[in-house]
């Protein structure tokens, strides 16, 4: 196990080191350079656009940049901005990753728990007239084109209804005499998520093992009400209220698209666990739970439902892979300026050094989620054999 | 004269099984609404060039991308209020409603006051007898573009999807078949795909070449080919590998090749073809999205249709002209729907787990 671990990190490794070639060669095959507009401005003398190419390094072959981008990668120097001079990639990236984690982690979890629940009942009454309902609705959802989806809602809640902001993820003259910017308020509400996702699954985990269905309801309602009061209480003590005007102008901006990518997003898990429920109430072991007389409800949600949880749970890890790649579309229809928006414009401005590290960052994430989902897998599956995959 | 016969029996068998999916298909009820929903967008796609070949319909008039042809229309000059809400208008949104026109827009015209009736030619013109979805901004026949539209889409998914099946069945089977050195090397290789971000990479793709239908359905299924479904062949071929009729034909005497064309990838091949479908449904979004993005150079396509109309800013118009929002988009969602449900249906079929009895 240990020898094959090994080796994977050494393959991954190489891949990564492919992986930045390749990306920064096809970087540099787009025509132009960042700063091809500064030739359009008559003004500028005729030497300047020289002078920032000599400044940015741009000036030499290709072979030596590639040569040195890698060497200072591997050092930690990813180089400043093109765009945003003083600016590294880094604190770029540090400033834009909050707002993306936020929006799609509360997507994300919404979204994973209605798709989990749906999928449930929809495999458990199959056949029913509800089920037809639903599933098509799911479909559509699932395979809704997108961005005119987005831009259907934003006309019917911002536009006609009036009801939701129409993009931006903050009215700025509410900023105007803000003690702190937005990143500090972002990272707070990323926290408070954070330590109510982790009280709600605690509850969950604790209240498994009860048996009696309606005692188990009211633990886990219980620790809603408890969520409730300890969030009303943090947000009217200390730092937290002078926070809380501009927390609540960030989530108001935030319903939309929440709203938008959690209908498009639950389908997926709804249909997914369908599909492995239906598969798992053919078992024997389902057929054997019914012969002892076990109730229905019971014998769904526990027997079922915990089986058919597998793949939908290791979908949803790659699903959070996939996260910072699936927000361009929805940061460009929305105007949210997280990493999303900064991937797309540094890949069209040619901002290479912010543009390299974004892509990088994002292959990362995947390469290691990849690492830890084979080796979990085969720690947990002994039918698959690590021999065979060398 | 026994050959003959076995080829006949083959045959015959072969009927059979076609026979028996196709009546379990038939059961699952979503599946057939998805077949009927492609049949009638295929209807869609080759009805437009049997109008154009038969006269019907004219080049000049009904071409989805140089057609042209004005609507006359006479229109009531109105003035428009400087508040609202008044009675006759909600907001400025309203004003000039249907079949109206603001004195402004005749600066040009002397002599038109408010109350007259003024006639022109209207460019988004509604869906009437002749234009059976209305003319787009430009004058061009909405209905004419859906047809377009579903070719383009059409020959992208299935172009891609087979292209990208077919390099993954192949490269799935042959990694799961072999192991040791090619395994790794393949998984590796689907992974370094799976790390670059994919929409940002078809930028770059599309800004230094210029891609047409063809080669977006190049890319797209060999992007498709390389990446994750390598990866979920490969587990289904590991499992048929391992079934006790693989070592028996091995153990009389197959060769390696034999065994990998004639046992190993026919049983790979309801999976692939269930990939198949789905792949057609990302494809069709893909091209869908890039379009409306404005970054392909096809001249018509649903994906165009819908970045015309928000660029032309008829998307926050409301419903008052719908001819040009929703007929596009509820394409593109049926479609891909349609195809989708298609590859539930063949689950049904293939999966044997998920069949009702």
């Amino acid at each position: 196990m240990a020898e094959y671990i090994l080796r994977r990190i050494f393959q991954l490794i190489i891949v990564f080191f492919l992986f930045l070639v390749f990306s920064y060669l096809l970087f540099n095959a787009i025509p132009g350079n960042a700063f091809s507009s500064l030739l359009l401005n008559p003004a500028l003398p005729p030497d300047a656009y020289e002078k920032v190419l000599e400044t940015f390094g741009l000036d030499k072959p290709l072979s030596e940049r590639l040569q040195l981008y890698i060497v200072n990668f591997f050092k930690g120097d990813f180089g400043y901005s093109y765009k945003y001079f003083p600016k590294t990639p880094i604190e770029l990236i540090a400033e834009r990753l909050p707002r993306t984690l936020m929006l799609f982690s509360i997507v994300n979890i919404v979204a994973f728990y209605t798709g989990f629940f749906i999928g449930k009942v929809l495999a458990w009454r199959r056949g029913s007239k509800a089920e037809t309902w639903i599933t098509v609705t799911s479909v559509f959802s699932y395979t809704v084109f997108y961005p005119w989806f987005a831009l259907m809602m934003l006309w019917v809640f911002g536009y006609k209804l009036g009801w939701l902001p129409i993009g931006k993820f903050l009215y700025p003259e509410k900023w105007y005499d803000a003690p702190f910017d937005s990143d500090v308020v972002f990272t707070s509400m990323i926290k408070f998520t954070v330590v109510i996702s982790i009280i709600q699954f605690l509850a969950y985990i604790a209240s498994r093992g009860i048996e009696s269905l309606s005692f188990r309801r009211n633990i886990r309602l219980s620790s809603l009400i408890v969520i409730f009061i300890g969030s009303y209480f943090y947000w009217n003590q200390g730092q937290a209220l002078i926070e809380k005007p501009y927390a609540a102008d960030i989530a108001y901006h935030m319903i939309l698209p929440v709203m938008v990518v959690t209908v498009v997003a639950f389908a997926g898990t709804a249909l997914l666990t369908r599909t492995t429920m239906m598969e798992v109430l053919k078992e024997d072991y389902i057929l054997t739970a019914r012969a002892k007389g076990i109730s229905q409800k019971r014998i769904r949600d526990r027997h079922a439902a915990r089986t058919a949880l597998l793949p939908v749970v290791t979908s949803f890890i790659f699903t959070i892979v996939t996260i910072i790649d699936g927000s361009v579309l929805t940061e460009q229809i929305f105007s949210w300026p997280g990493m999303g928006q900064l991937l797309l414009q540094s890949v069209l401005e040619e901002d290479i050094p912010v543009a390299m590290a974004t892509f990088s960052f994002v292959g990362i994430f995947a390469l290691i989620a990849h690492l830890l989902a084979d080796i979990s897998y085969s720690y947990l599956d002994p039918r698959i054999r690590i021999k065979s995959q060398g | 004269m026994d050959k003959n016969l076995d080829q006949n029996l083959q045959k015959e068998l072969r009927r059979e099984a076609i026979k028996r999916n196709w009546l379990l298909f038939k059961q699952s009820k979503l599946g057939m609404i998805g077949l009927y929903i492609v049949i009638f967008f295929l209807f869609l796609a080759l009805l437009q060039p049997f109008l154009f070949i038969t006269g019907i319909w004219n080049k000049g008039v009904y071409d989805p991308v140089v057609g042209y042809e004005a609507i006359k229309d006479t229109l009531l000059v109105v003035e428009c209020p400087n508040e609202y809400p008044t009675e006759k208008y909600e907001s400025y949104t309203d004003c000039p409603s249907q079949g109206e026109i603001t004195v402004k827009q005749l600066y040009m015209a002397p002599g038109v006051e408010v109350g007259d009736m003024y006639e022109t030619f209207i460019q988004p013109a509604p869906p009437s007898k002749r234009h059976l979805l209305g003319t787009d901004s430009l004058g061009r026949d909405v209905f004419s573009q859906i047809m377009e539209g579903s070719q383009v889409a059409f020959i992208l998914g299935l172009l891609s999807a087979t292209l990208g099946v077919g390099i993954s069945t192949i490269l799935g089977t042959i990694a799961a078949f072999f192991g040791g050195k090619i395994d790794a090397y393949l998984m590796r290789q689907s992974d370094l795909i799976l790390m670059l971000p994919s929409l940002p990479l078809l930028f770059i793709i599309s800004a230094f070449a210029e891609l047409k239908v063809w080669h977006l359905a190049v890319v797209l299924g060999v992007l498709g080919g390389l990446g994750g479904s390598v990866i979920t062949i490969k587990s289904q071929a590991l499992q048929v590998k391992v079934k006790p009729f693989v070592d028996s034909a091995r153990i009389t005497g197959g060769s390696n090749m034999k065994i990998l064309f004639s046992h190993v990838l026919p049983n790979v091949a309801p999976l692939a073809l269930l990939f198949m479908v789905f792949s057609v449904t990302g494809a069709i979004a893909s091209e869908s999205v890039l379009s409306f993005l404005g970054l392909l150079n096809i001249d018509m396509s649903w994906g165009i249709m819908i970045y015309l109309s928000q660029t032309d800013g008829f998307i926050f118009s409301g419903m008052r002209y719908w001819w040009l929002i929703l007929p596009a988009g509820l394409a593109v969602t049926f479609l891909a729907g349609g195809f989708y449900l298609v590859g539930r249906g063949l689950d049904d079929v293939f999966n044997p787990r998920l069949r009702k009895r």
